[in-house]
């Protein structure tokens, strides 16, 4: 890793520089929730955030999507995809994008998800947990790759993680923005993290917890929380490592059709269901629990599904809380 | 486009059977010979057929691998996109993409008995095996147990009736099951007393032994069916490393991106697309929501 300094009085040029790069997209603030949103300078964002409500997955797997035309009966792809960066993204998130990078990159390569991962340039940031943040327990809170850019905050600028071939290119035609780090940047830093860690309020502990669930499939506490969940889906949506699709055909005109995949959630009653009608889960109870071991799944490659950004938590209408619930279903073990 | 694996290859109709009055068998080849030349497969492997400007669907593919140069849906009107495909004819091109999933691990097998047990629209995968079995010759025995709603639902009548009376020179034995009497059935259980009678296909392992130390059991069928055949087996001291079934699941992209097919637990997850559609009944032990 290489580290530089941005002072404060540099960091609005050196937005205006990341503004050639492509759209720039960085959290804003409307109402009570932070968005990702096409910003064109400093002062549109707010970097003092937490969460937005949709993660960054949505630049990458997009809620609604074009997959081809069809035009004569036979299929066009569809292209345009350009540069773009993604400023203010929290480690959470990032370590978010690394699932899906699984998945999605895996053989073999979704072209759409890949050529879009190309195109971004990932601007990371250091943030302060809130209640709902659990992203320390699961070993996410702190991104080792995954971005260009990582900025941490330091009273007078920031300490900035160089992460990638590309993030070091953009530093070094900006040399002149940047300063070497100085022992005391170095004090701060540490200050701050340690700050933060102390500052988190909620925990999932790990041991055994991937056999514990398992052992408790039987568990009355995913039916009284199966009861108590809307089966909205919102946690689907929110969540930066959901991804499950659907893809459909739609008519345009008579003569053209395209081929178009959109977000779904496996709360929804179609998830299982296959041709002929049967559905392999037909109960809330067995999406609801679906849905739980989905996230849990141990990877021994890459860890849990989950990185506790808590999003489904302050967007669940029920008050769900994840580890709530899973700690309850591994305390009904005992 | 190269590199798409979204993208599917034209492949024209050549021919379409009526199988039962659900059932078609539609026989096709891809327009481009160099695809067509290299395209092969797996017994228990399955393509997604793509109806341009109308969806996708997965689906079975019934014919060998050793027969090159064509390939054979069986096709049942079930949905929304099957009855439109009911409606295609000889000539029409639909696009197919695959093949996907891991099929059934023929050469792992070779010189051992096969124990096929199919129910229902089951048949259409084991029809794969079957004739890979009957064109390799590598195998020992082959016993083909199908269990079947009425004389008018046996899929492939003409081929099970053949072996029914020649299979034995071929060291395959077919053994039938049939649930609704009809004068066909029990014409044909008068022919072969000993093979075909009424009942459910469990019924097809009375008296029969199986030489149990070098024999696989390739299972499809539904969902129902397995739990019984399963017993059977187990009683008989198979191993469930050596018990093979396929199943069935919502697949939407085949390549293991969509999630519909995702099952098991925190311990263990698998896509059915892409780490099946076969799985051995130890899959089925150690990871849940498998059958």
């Amino acid at each position: 890793m290489r580290y530089v300094k941005l002072p404060s009085e540099n960091f609005g040029e050196f937005f205006n520089f990341l503004q050639r790069l492509g759209p720039t997209y960085g959290p804003v603030k409307e109402g009570k929730t932070h968005h990702f949103r096409e910003v064109k300078g400093v002062s549109e964002m707010d970097l003092n955030y937490t969460r937005t409500m949709l993660p960054p997955k949505k630049f990458f797997v997009r809620p609604r999507e074009r997959l081809f035309r069809l035009e004569n009966g036979w299929w066009k792809e569809e292209d345009g995809e350009r540069p773009f960066v993604l400023f203010g993204v929290h480690a959470c998130d990032i370590h978010g994008l690394k699932i899906l990078d699984k998945v999605y990159l895996s053989d073999p390569v979704d072209p759409y998800y890949s050529k879009r991962r190309q195109n971004a340039f990932i601007v990371g940031i250091s943030c302060m947990p809130d209640e709902y943040c659990f992203c320390k327990s699961l070993g996410t809170h702190f991104a080792m790759d995954g971005f260009d850019l990582f900025l941490h905050e330091l009273p007078d600028g920031w300490l900035v993680r160089i992460g990638s071939v590309r993030g070091h290119e953009v530093a070094w035609e900006n040399e002149k923005l940047f300063e070497e780090v100085t022992d005391e940047d170095l004090r701060h830093f540490k200050e701050f993290e340690e700050k933060r860690a102390k500052a988190f309020q909620k925990e999932l502990p790990q041991e055994g917890l991937a056999d514990m669930l398992d052992l408790a499939y039987n568990s009355p506490v995913w039916k009284k929380y199966a009861e108590k969940c809307l089966a909205c889906g919102n946690c689907n949506m929110v969540c930066p490592t959901c991804r499950c699709y659907e893809v459909c055909d739609r008519w345009v005109d008579a003569y053209s059709s395209v081929r178009e995949r959109r977000y779904d959630s496996c709360f929804m009653e179609s998830h299982g269901i296959v041709a002929g009608g049967h559905n392999f889960r037909p109960t809330r109870l067995d999406r609801f629990r679906h849905r739980y071991y989905c996230k849990s799944y141990f990877d021994p490659s890459s860890g849990f599904n989950c990185v506790g950004c808590g999003r489904c938590d302050e967007f669940c209408p029920a008050k769900i809380e994840h580890v709530k619930v899973l700690e309850e279903v591994r305390g009904s073990l005992r | 486009m190269t590199g798409n694996p979204y993208q599917s290859h034209d492949a024209r109709i050549l021919e379409v059977k009526d199988l039962t009055p659900r059932e078609k068998l539609f026989t096709l080849r891809f327009i481009d010979p160099e695809i067509n030349e290299s395209f092969t497969f797996k017994p228990g492997q399955f393509v997604i057929v793509d109806v341009r400007g109308f969806g996708e669907f997965p689906i079975s593919l019934c014919s060998s691998p050793t027969r090159k140069g064509y390939i054979q849906l069986c096709i049942r009107k079930v949905g929304r996109m099957t009855k439109f495909v009911h409606k295609m004819k000889e000539g029409d091109v639909v696009g197919i993409r695959g093949p996907y999933g891991n099929g059934f691990p023929m050469e792992n097998m070779e010189g051992s008995n096969l124990i096929l047990v199919a129910g229902g629209l089951g048949m259409a995968p084991l029809r794969s095996v079957l004739w890979y079995t009957l064109d390799t010759g590598k195998y020992e025995h082959v016993w083909l147990l199908y269990g079947t709603k009425a004389y008018e639902d046996i899929l492939f009548r003409d081929e099970i009736i053949h072996l029914l009376k020649h299979g034995e020179t071929m060291n395959c034995t077919v053994k039938m099951a049939y649930e609704i009497e009809s004068p066909s059935c029990i014409y044909l259980e008068r022919g072969f007393s000993e093979r075909v009678c009424r009942g459910v296909v469990t019924d097809l392992f009375r008296g029969e032994s199986f030489d149990i130390e070098n024999s696989y059991a390739l299972i499809c069928g539904p969902p129902i069916m397995y739990r019984f055949v399963i017993r059977e087996l187990l009683n008989r001291k198979l191993s469930p490393g050596r018990i093979y079934m396929t199943l069935e699941r919502r697949m939407r992209c085949g390549v293991g991106k969509c999630g519909h097919c995702v099952v098991g637990t925190s311990v263990s997850m698998k896509y059915i697309c892409r780490d099946g559609p076969v799985f051995t009944y130890w899959d089925a032990l150690s990871t849940r929501g498998l059958i």
